[in-house]
């Protein structure tokens, strides 16, 4: 017998689960007279508010209000009866085995789970309605916030239904509503978290307080993973407010009353670092070894190979290559690492936290508290930006540690500095293209060789094996639907210290870039329009053709432009959607000017249209940062740029003044709406600035 | 450490404290008015901006003691209605949101020295404080219409 908090746990959930989580701060709606649980993601009170447990973090991509819409549809009630909270983790809220933000899932990933919860909830309310009436489940309808019966013009509101919903089984298999009724979903849906955040009242990690909470200012190695040689704390120890200095991973956390006095403690710290191997490592050292990972053909790992790449290239009528390459690049969310950790009474570890990845999380506070799992809680806090910086969790263990130390609660944060400098960057790598042309200007044969250090092994502890491929180096390369008769893809592994994390989009930025471009570079040596060379790797698929159509004709693409203008076409696949740009762009002096960005983005179907055209705003702005400004430049082993002075990312005078989007709906798989549109941004600019002077550009950023 | 008079929001708070140190600090862990942000520290990244008698200030490089005797104003202290905010909204302008109350300090002073900005000025006036988000053009759209919202009626402009 299992218990029915179990069987929620599992029905609701992907997986076996021992427990229902929910927030222990908070207590259950189901102990409240007259509320009751009745899924592992759904709470329904009394009044007929409904508490809806999203599994993804709120970091401003909308998921939140997104999953509330698809609970108003599904179960029929009003979107605005739905407050949604983040719960702790629990196999409920798990993707294969971990509860995370991250890989544009948030809305494909939890579509369908969700809206079975739902499903469950209204079948749940109306069997209480029906033995309450003494009427057969199928004389039943729902109306929002109601189970009605039609024959006897009777209604009992679900808020008065909700302790004898919640104790019913979920039924296995319920049916769904014709989405036809649905009232929410492809309509724009104000965004529930907006309210707050135009008044400066969401609780961002840095907002946390507890009672009686002390602030630590971090100081780390600038130089990667440098151990603590040394150090004297009585500097830090006479600035006033300073209460304790403490050793933790990598640095030490200096404990003040505020966070001024931990910020001045901190730089009055005297700590000294052991040397590392890479001490004087720096970009050009990187770069050059990047490049020499080019002509290393032992050990080139294949990730696809189509036809006969070496006699198609012999038959070809000419043989076009080029070397691309991109820098690290750091995610810089505008809120520095932050948390909160608090041992409470019973000596349970809380953590509140910006998480995409609350297992790791949970996992890395464990460890260091030497506490096992169910005895550390994490809270998820709004995030001030993720882009995949969020999935790390090298900022918990010295969390930990100080709070630990001091016996009160902590709130621990990196300054900007650490934020840039402490590493976790998208790689840097360089990419060799090889194109075989026909006479007539035709792609017979593409060969890519991308090198450069390893995501995969940096980010997860399991590593690389020796040999294996890290399938984000070659990421919308090796699964890319354009196809040619010889195609090959291959990666060097050229390992370097720097640590490495997701970024949004992961390796579609770069490898976008490198393809995208290149073809450009193709299309202008045939004499050749760089819309028809894509067409014709596309041919064979009706899909991606429209998407890149639909972009073009938008754009106007071979229309006439003012003197001076020119534009340029970007089209990558990622995270199961497919998404073409045009840019037209100018320069002034040294300016760019993006006088529009046209993007035609299928991610299968759209749930809430206005947050999708955020998502594709946004990650626009951010494409077109890195292809401009971005890079992180290693002096000494560590980032000299660490800071927005030195590190500029886009501010809003040089944003596109027009970013026009079509969403097509093509009814295929969801897909990721988050990622997908960044990458062809920064490749489209490119290509409209290569148009405008005829020289290609190899090498990012252009600044 | 020494005892300040510091107004804000219309109140005035006796704060023991350093004159040297930043505004964002005593805003944010004195006052626990947590709507300002820091980012930065270095007057960068705008994310702390608030208003010094109306006009825009970045509160982490500006000590305590030059804002003894001014009138300072958070995004706490706009109200939560003003047409700014409103606009804000109507736009759906934040993502993350962790820079929009500085995006919306900065907002208000500008509309409050040129009620009807052309977009260029409005582009070059809130080129000081940044969004990773990307959420330029909805912020751009937003001051359009809270500048529309704000001008009197019988006002030409
Ligand atoms: S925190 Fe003040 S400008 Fe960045
Ligand atoms: S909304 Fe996230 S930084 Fe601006």
């Amino acid at each position: 017998m299992i218990s029915r908090r179990q069987f929620l746990a599992r029905s609701g959930g992907l997986c076996v689960a021992l427990s229902l989580p929910l927030s222990s701060a908070r207590g259950l709606a189901a102990d409240l007279p007259g509320g009751g649980t009745l899924t592992a993601y759904l709470e329904l009170q009394p009044d007929g508010r409904v508490r809806l447990l999203s599994p993804t973090s709120e970091m401003g991509q909308g998921t939140h209000t997104g999953h509330a819409v698809i609970i108003a549809d599904e179960l029929d009630v009003e979107l605005a009866v739905i407050e949604v909270e983040n719960p702790e983790p629990a196999d409920a809220f798990r993707r294969n085995g971990s509860m995370s933000s991250g890989g544009s899932w948030g809305m494909r990933g939890w579509h369908e789970p969700l809206r079975k919860a739902a499903a469950q909830a209204r079948e749940m309310l109306m069997a209480a309605a029906a033995t309450e009436w003494g009427v057969e489940r199928a004389t039943l309808d729902t109306e929002p916030g109601y189970v009605v019966h039609a024959a006897s013009g009777r209604r009992l509101a679900y808020g008065e239904l909700a302790a004898a919903a919640a104790s019913l089984m979920p039924p296995a298999d319920p049916p769904l509503r014709d989405l036809a009724l649905a009232r929410y979903r492809g309509r724009p849906a104000p965004r529930v978290d907006i309210p707050a955040k135009v008044r400066g009242e969401p609780v961002f990690a840095s907002d946390v307080e507890r009672p009686g909470m002390v602030y630590a200012c971090a100081r780390l190695s600038p130089v990667f993973g440098a151990e603590v040689a040394g150090m004297d704390p009585a500097g830090a120890l006479a600035v006033p407010g300073v209460l304790k200095v403490v050793a933790i991973a990598g640095g030490a956390a200096v404990i003040a009353e505020h966070s001024y006095a931990a910020i001045r403690g901190a730089d009055a710290l005297d700590i000294r670092f052991a040397a590392t191997d890479h001490d004087r490592l720096d970009s050009a050292t990187i770069s050059a070894q990047l490049r020499a990972g080019l002509e290393d053909d032992s050990n080139a790992i294949e990730a696809r190979r189509e036809g006969e790449i070496p006699a198609t290239l012999a038959a070809a009528d000419r043989i076009l290559e080029a070397v691309y390459e991109v820098p690290y690049l750091a995610h810089a969310p505008m809120e520095p690492w932050t948390c909160t950790v608090e041992f409470d009474a019973e000596g349970d570890l809380h953590l509140w936290a910006p998480s995409q990845a609350q297992d790791r999380f949970l996992k890395a506070a464990a460890e260091t508290a030497g506490l096992p799992e169910n005895r550390v809680h994490v809270h998820t806090t709004r995030l001030g930006g993720g882009f995949g910086r969020r999935l790390g969790a090298e900022g918990i263990p010295g969390a930990v540690m100080a709070a630990r130390e001091v016996g009160r609660p902590v709130k621990f944060f990196w300054r900007r500095e650490d934020e840039f400098g402490q590493g976790w960057y998208r790689p840097a790598q360089v990419a060799r293209l090889r194109a075989g042309l026909d006479a007539e200007g035709r792609i017979t044969a593409l060969a890519i060789r991308t090198a450069g250090p390893s995501l995969v092994s940096s980010f997860f502890s399991g590593g690389l094996k020796a040999g294996q491929l890290d399938g984000t180096s070659v990421q919308s390369l090796r699964d890319s639907r354009y196809r040619a008769p010889a195609l090959m893809i291959d990666w060097v592994h050229v390992p370097q210290p720097v640590p490495m994390a997701a970024w949004r989009a992961v390796g579609a930025t770069q490898n976008g870039f490198f393809l995208e471009c290149f073809l450009d570079e193709v299309a202008r040596a045939a004499g050749r329009d760089p819309l028809s060379v894509r067409r014709e790797l596309l041919a064979h698929d009706a899909r991606a053709l429209k998407v890149l159509d639909t972009a073009a004709d938008q754009a106007g693409w071979g229309t006439p432009l003012p003197e001076g203008r020119a534009r340029g076409l970007a089209y990558v696949e990622s995270y199961g959607s497919l998404c073409a740009q045009v840019a037209e762009v100018s320069r002034k002096n040294d300016r760019v000017i993006v006088h529009k960005i046209t993007c035609a983005l299928d991610c299968g179907s759209v749930i809430m249209p206005d947050a999708v055209r955020a998502q594709v705003q946004g990650g626009i702005v951010q494409g077109l940062s890195t292809a401009l400004h971005e890079q992180i430049v290693i002096t000494g082993g560590a980032a000299s740029n660490t800071n927005f002075d030195s590190y500029p990312i886009l501010r809003m005078p040089d944003a596109p003044l027009e970013i026009d989007i079509i969403l097509i709906e093509s009814g295929e798989a969801m897909g990721g709406v988050g990622e997908p549109p960044v990458p062809p941004t920064a490749p489209a600019i490119v290509n409209a600035l290569a148009a405008l002077s005829g020289v290609p550009i190899r090498q990012l950023p252009l600044s | 450490m020494a005892k300040i008079d510091l107004r804000v929001n219309g109140e005035t708070h006796t704060l023991e404290a350093d004159p040297g140190m930043p505004l964002l600090w005593a805003l944010r862990d004195l006052l626990h008015l947590r709507g300002t942000k820091y980012g930065c520290g270095i007057a960068a990244c705008g994310a702390c901006t608030v208003h010094l008698n109306g006009a825009a200030v970045r509160a982490c490089m500006l000590p305590l003691s030059a804002a003894v005797g001014a009138e300072v104003t958070t995004i706490e202290g706009l109200g939560g209605n003003h047409p700014v905010q409103q606009a804000w909204i109507a736009e759906q302008v934040p993502q993350c949101g962790y820079c929009q109350s500085g995006q919306i300090m900065q907002a208000t002073a500008l509309l409050a020295a040129n009620p009807s900005p052309s977009r260029e000025q409005i582009r070059t006036g809130m080129a000081g404080v940044l969004c990773r988000c990307g959420t330029y053009l909805r912020i751009e759209a937003a001051i359009q219409r809270a500048a529309d919202a704000l001008r009197p009626q019988d006002d030409p402009a």
